[in-house]
């Protein structure tokens, strides 16, 4: 139980400071005395914390599925003439700047929730793509053989032995990919999403810093505990596949 | 790390071309290759290849496309080298379409009508850049011709945009507008970048040497740089801006330093911040990386440990020291991009801009230098450690 108390006081602190923000008005009213309003109103912060996850977890579970099903086909026989290009485009991607790829997105798709959703997946699987084909390449050869031995379909052989040993670096790729996107997403807010960046933006436009610091603080909390999550997750995936390596 | 395997045998058709051509012609016919608009804000009329650069124009790409895909599909020995030259040469006079289309759409009367690149037109070139990655890789080019290539098609592209018949180019207008903008945008963007792997080089060298001397700082200091990392930058630039005004308004001093909660110095002090991670990650496995016996090696021929740091182990280590230059220049070069939004300046800046306009030009004109720019380190730092390394190169 232990391994999920970081999560979970986060998580806690993180929906607190949602709900209770007003209560330290005082506090936000000393480090902003020329300002009338210092407690961010226009949306509450639960409703935009909620609209930040939703982006960050479904933008997640496409790029999830859409990498894993992309890294399987590239390195099946069928697929394997098309695994050079494929991990070249996974590796020359991601020197593309998040913000920059935000940016195109709006000429294509306009102003709105879309273009942020797209982009995040297309950006945010670059990284799970990357690392499913080196999960599913660094599986031992002999593995292979040997389930092959057992009898296994070919089926079989991925979801029995491969996919569960390259798990671990597939995990390791999506939590890099929604560090990214939980980022990438508040940024989002200049293109019109309405998430935990409004306030920062808002308080730049403004000079109203209690805004600023008050979408900053909830952002770092959301990042912290997704990534401690992430954490306790990678956790129990060693402790369950490789009883030794959990020391 | 990944293997790729060439196909050995030179002969076998290849499917990846034909995939990828097939989706370009697809694509190139359903959208519009470009669109004509009245003035800067106004959303124009788009029109499709054939409508576009006529019937010429589209048979030509037509053409090209169909030949690339035969080409694949042959087993002739000289079939990489030619689509190598056709799709090259393809790339590089891609920008003659948008010229033809503004030729032949872009009423004379109206001196703020401009065209603008459509769907159509990005899609060839994104899926033309992968066939030229593809063949590249079928090839195993050397260094030297991916740089000629390079050279060639980029050199084009600028020859071409700074002709007469892309002046209406959307895009051009938005930088004929603001040269000197662009000028500064492009320093601001990198000093700030550089200036922020410089300094967090050096620190993350004299962090690597603490670390190694004792193991006690290890965990702190990495704990502490992979915190930093996992902070969004949105929250780290609004995190800054509190403490940074508190002092400059508490010391004027250094409000005449331009020291304030906003501009250069927190983007500075953030950028640094987030490069600490890939830094002091790859320095430090580096260095302890570097075989004992080859240590030994150094001590027996009488080396003292200052010879064997600076003269053995160090220039072993370069190599992946240079690959966490080179994933942090990246980074920061990002970064660089969303510090605009607390004034720091940068093409973040035209991005920004643009947004808050509607001016998706001018939002291209801030986009596409910094993912250039982010390449173009790429391609440097690998180069500079490839060069580095003690033994060829092995993928």
């Amino acid at each position: 139980m232990r391994i999920w108390l970081p999560p979970v006081l986060l998580a806690a602190l993180l929906y607190g400071l949602s709900v209770g923000m007003p209560v330290l008005e005082p506090l936000f009213q000393w480090l902003q005395p020329d300002k009338q309003t210092v407690i961010y109103d226009r949306e509450s912060f639960l409703f935009l914390l909620q609209n930040h996850l939703l982006l960050v977890v479904v933008s997640a579970a496409v790029g999830t599925f859409m990498a894993v099903t992309g890294g399987i086909f590239a390195t099946r026989p069928s697929g394997r003439d098309f695994l050079p290009l494929v991990s070249q485009v996974a590796s020359i991607g991601q020197t593309f700047p998040p913000v920059a790829v935000l940016a195109l997105a709006v000429p294509v798709l306009g102003f709105g929730e879309a273009p942020i959703l797209i982009a995040l997946i297309l950006y945010g699987l670059l990284p799970i793509l990357r690392n499913t084909l080196a999960g599913l390449e660094g599986v031992d050869p002999t593995v292979r053989e040997a389930a092959r031995g057992m009898g296994m379909s070919p089926g079989q052989i991925l979801f029995r032995a491969e996919l569960p040993l390259a798990g671990r670096v597939i995990l390791a790729g999506i939590r890099t990919s929604v560090t990214i996107n939980i980022a990438t997403a508040a940024i989002g807010s200049t293109i019109g999403a309405r998430n935990l960046g409004d306030p920062v933006i808002a308080g730049l436009v403004n000079g109203n810093t209690a805004y600023v610091l008050q979408g900053a603080i909830l952002i770092g909390l959301l990042a912290l505990t997704t990534d401690s999550l992430f954490e306790a997750l990678e956790r129990i995936w060693d402790r369950r596949f490789s009883p030794q390596a959990a020391v | 790390m990944l293997v790729t395997k060439p196909a050995s045998n030179v002969m076998v058709p290849n499917r990846v071309i034909p995939a990828l051509g097939v989706l370009a012609l697809v694509l190139v016919w359903l959208l519009d290759l470009g669109a004509i608009q009245p003035n800067r804000i106004v959303p124009g009329t788009g029109h499709g290849l054939l409508s576009a650069v006529g019937w010429l124009g589209a048979g030509m790409v037509t053409l090209t496309l169909a030949a690339s895909i035969l080409l694949s599909l042959f087993p002739l020995r000289l079939r990489y080298p030619l689509l190598l030259g056709l799709v090259g040469f393809s790339l590089a006079a891609l920008p003659l379409l948008l010229d033809v289309f503004a030729g032949r759409h872009l009423p004379e009367a109206s001196p703020y009508a401009r065209s603008t690149i459509g769907a159509g037109f990005w899609s060839l070139l994104f899926l033309l850049s992968l066939m030229l990655i593809e063949i590249v890789g079928r090839l195993r080019a050397g260094r030297g011709l991916q740089l000629v290539l390079l050279v060639v098609i980029v050199g084009s592209w600028l020859m071409l945009l700074r002709g007469e018949g892309l002046a209406s180019l959307s895009l051009v207008r938005e930088f004929n507008a603001r040269p000197d903008e662009f000028e500064q945008a492009l320093w601001t963007h990198l000093a700030l970048a550089f200036g922020a792997v410089t300094f967090s080089a050096g620190l993350a060298f004299v962090l690597a040497l603490k670390m190694i001397r004792s193991p006690a700082w290890q965990r702190p200091v990495l704990g502490a740089v992979s915190f930093l990392q996992t902070i969004p930058s949105l929250a780290v630039f609004g995190l800054l801006i509190a403490p940074l005004g508190a002092l400059s308004s508490a010391f004027p001093a250094l409000q005449s330093l331009g020291i304030r909660g906003i501009g250069w110095a927190p983007a500075l002090l953030a950028l640094i911040a987030y490069s600490l991670l890939p830094m002091v990650r790859n320095t430090f496995v580096a260095i302890t990386e570097v075989p004992e016996n080859l240590a030994d090696a150094g001590r027996g021929m009488g080396m003292t440990e200052r010879q064997l740091f600076f003269k053995l182990k160090l220039p072993l280590a370069l190599p992946v020291i240079i690959e966490g230059v080179r994933i942090t220049t990246i980074q920061a070069i990002g970064l660089t991009a969303v510090a605009a939004l607390i004034g720091a300046g940068g093409f973040g800046a035209f991005i920004f801009q643009g947004l808050g306009q509607a001016a998706m030009d001018l939002v291209l004109l801030g986009a596409l230098p910094t993912i250039a720019l982010a390449l173009l380190a790429d391609a440097l730092f690998t180069m500079v450690g490839d060069s580095l390394k003690p033994t060829p190169a092995t993928t």
